[in-house]
């Protein structure tokens, strides 16, 4: 079970100052003033930018106004990842405030899911935990949950609710003492200079032996390159959170501790800044 | 504690400081000045309106402001119900919560007993164990020191077979010799036994030649009593050796 209370809270209200900007190309009925908001870094993009909607809604053409999709710096923004995943994926080098383009028309079929309404992020996110459950406890928790308690988790992440959201999510962190950890880490590792969108695999927290996995054992295993060479000089940093945890952490904690909401650990490989 | 445990503390608190408390407080302001200023706007345009429809008549500023006002502090006065209304909510869940943790106390101080009681029967055994092994150790001595003696009486024994042998050795060498001795004796004796009847022979057969002549008699008696002294001399010398 999860302790260490501050670093979950830490998690979860994590924030990233950003300014919306309309695309140039979009009608206006006058000149769009660019909208800011600080978007949490756990939450949906589409889930969290009503307000952007509604504020850009003013000045364009009701007629012009298609589905809303975000794009930063050319690469349009997946509202499916979480955003700190996003932010820290794309622009984490970036200058703060985060600048991104809102786009009404032209929606990139072949790049983004559609999302019409929150009710698809939950169905979204719903799965997400689900699936996770599956690879941690053989589903076992989240079936056992009745359908209040699913809510609970999603109205939770909705309106940014920590207590109430961890109150249920405390029972997806739970393992028997005696197995050590989870029967599998649900984990994803995100790459930049890739067309795969993520590397998922089956592993372990503990090893067959007994030793305690660790983020650099996951890494040697699954995507070997991202780990520094021995003398060489250092390629990619591997963020969680904004953050690059020590190599020696254990994956246990860090799957109990710096999950998304979705119960995933979302991992960034990015090249080092050549700065 | 645990160094990467720190690390990661320490960099979630390096990144808040670079990405959001620079600018949390500007853009709650900014989000809160927004939110009223539509707030008003809505408030504005429905007093407006209000204002108008009572029968073409205006009414006065002071009205207005005041009804604005009292909008205002109906808006907040919802805001203050909401929020009490959150609050009541965690404290429901924190109660629950703290429901939880007090059981999962309960849970780990059950966990606690047993395991002390299994401690204090796996101590019992353990000294079982221990008493056992003391007896065990002393009866090895015992055994050991018995298994010396044993084998200090088996070194005496052997030393006392290897003389015994050494002696039966000896006395079997001796009796060998003897035996040689008189087979060589006896050896000896039939080589003169048959040199004597070879002698016997000749003359028996040289006597035969007297006797028709008769003047070898005596000569012939003599030699039948040189055998029989030869024979009488032989076994004196045998059963005086046995």
């Amino acid at each position: 079970m999860a302790d260490d209370k501050d670093v979950l809270r830490d998690v979860w209200f994590g924030r990233i100052p950003t300014c919306f900007l309309l695309n140039q190309d979009e009608v206006t009925e006058r000149e769009a003033e660019p909208y800011y908001l600080l978007l949490p870094r756990v939450s949906y993009l589409t889930l969290v930018t009503d307000k952007v909607k509604k504020h850009f809604h003013k000045v364009i053409r009701t007629d012009d106004a298609e589905e809303m999709w975000f794009e930063y710096e050319g690469t349009p923004l997946k509202w499916h990842y979480p955003i700190g995943v996003l932010f820290d994926l794309h622009a984490s080098n970036t200058v703060l405030p985060w600048s991104i383009t809102v786009h009404f028309k032209n929606f990139p079929e072949r790049d983004l899911l559609h999302c019409p309404s929150h009710s698809v992020i939950e169905a979204h996110f719903m799965s997400s935990i689900k699936e996770a459950d599956a690879l941690k406890h053989k589903s076992q928790v989240v079936n056992d949950m009745q359908k209040k308690d699913h809510k609970q988790l999603w109205m939770g992440l909705q309106n940014d609710k920590f207590d109430q959201f961890w109150a249920m999510n405390r029972k997806l962190m739970e393992y028997p003492t005696e197995d050590g950890g989870f029967r599998f880490i649900p984990f994803r590792i995100y790459q930049t200079l890739s067309d795969r969108p993520f590397i998922q695999k089956q592993f372990r927290p503990v090893s067959p032996e007994g030793h305690v996995h660790t983020l650099g054992d996951l890494l040697k295993e699954v995507y070997p390159v991202a780990l520094p060479t021995e003398g060489g000089p250092k390629r990619f940093q591997v963020v969680i959170h904004g953050i690059e945890p020590l190599l020696e952490t254990p994956l246990q904690w860090l799957s109990e501790h710096l999950s998304h909401p979705d119960s995933f650990l979302h991992i960034c490989v990015i090249p080092v800044p050549s700065d | 504690m645990r160094s990467w445990k720190n690390h990661v503390r320490g960099e979630l608190q390096q990144r808040d400081q670079t990405e959001k408390l620079p600018f949390i407080g500007v853009f709650t302001s900014l989000s809160q000045m927004e939110e009223r200023f539509e707030f008003r706007k809505t408030c504005l345009d429905d007093v407006q309106s209000k204002s108008l429809d009572r029968g073409g008549r205006e009414v006065g500023k002071d009205t207005r402001l005041l009804q604005l006002q009292l909008r205002e502090s109906e808006h907040l006065a919802e805001k203050l119900s909401q929020t009490v209304s959150d609050l009541t909510t965690v404290l429901y869940l924190k109660e629950a919560e703290l429901q939880y943790w007090q059981s999962r106390v309960s849970h780990f101080r059950q966990e606690a007993l047993s395991l002390a009681k299994g401690s204090n029967a796996m101590k019992a055994t353990l000294s079982e164990f221990e008493y056992t092994v003391e007896c065990q150790s002393k009866e090895l001595a015992a055994l050991r020191t018995e298994q010396k003696g044993i084998n200090q009486a088996l070194e005496q024994a052997c030393r006392e077979k290897e003389e015994l042998l050494q002696r039966w050795m000896e006395e079997k060498r001796e009796e060998a010799d003897r035996l040689n001795k008189y087979n060589a004796a006896q050896e000896r004796w039939q080589r003169f036994a048959k040199q004597l009847k070879k002698h016997l022979h000749n003359a028996r057969t040289k006597e035969f030649v007297p006797i028709v002549t008769s003047s070898w008699c005596g000569e012939a008696e003599m030699s039948t009593s040189v055998i029989q002294r030869i024979n009488n001399t032989y076994r004196d010398t045998t059963m005086s050796k046995l």
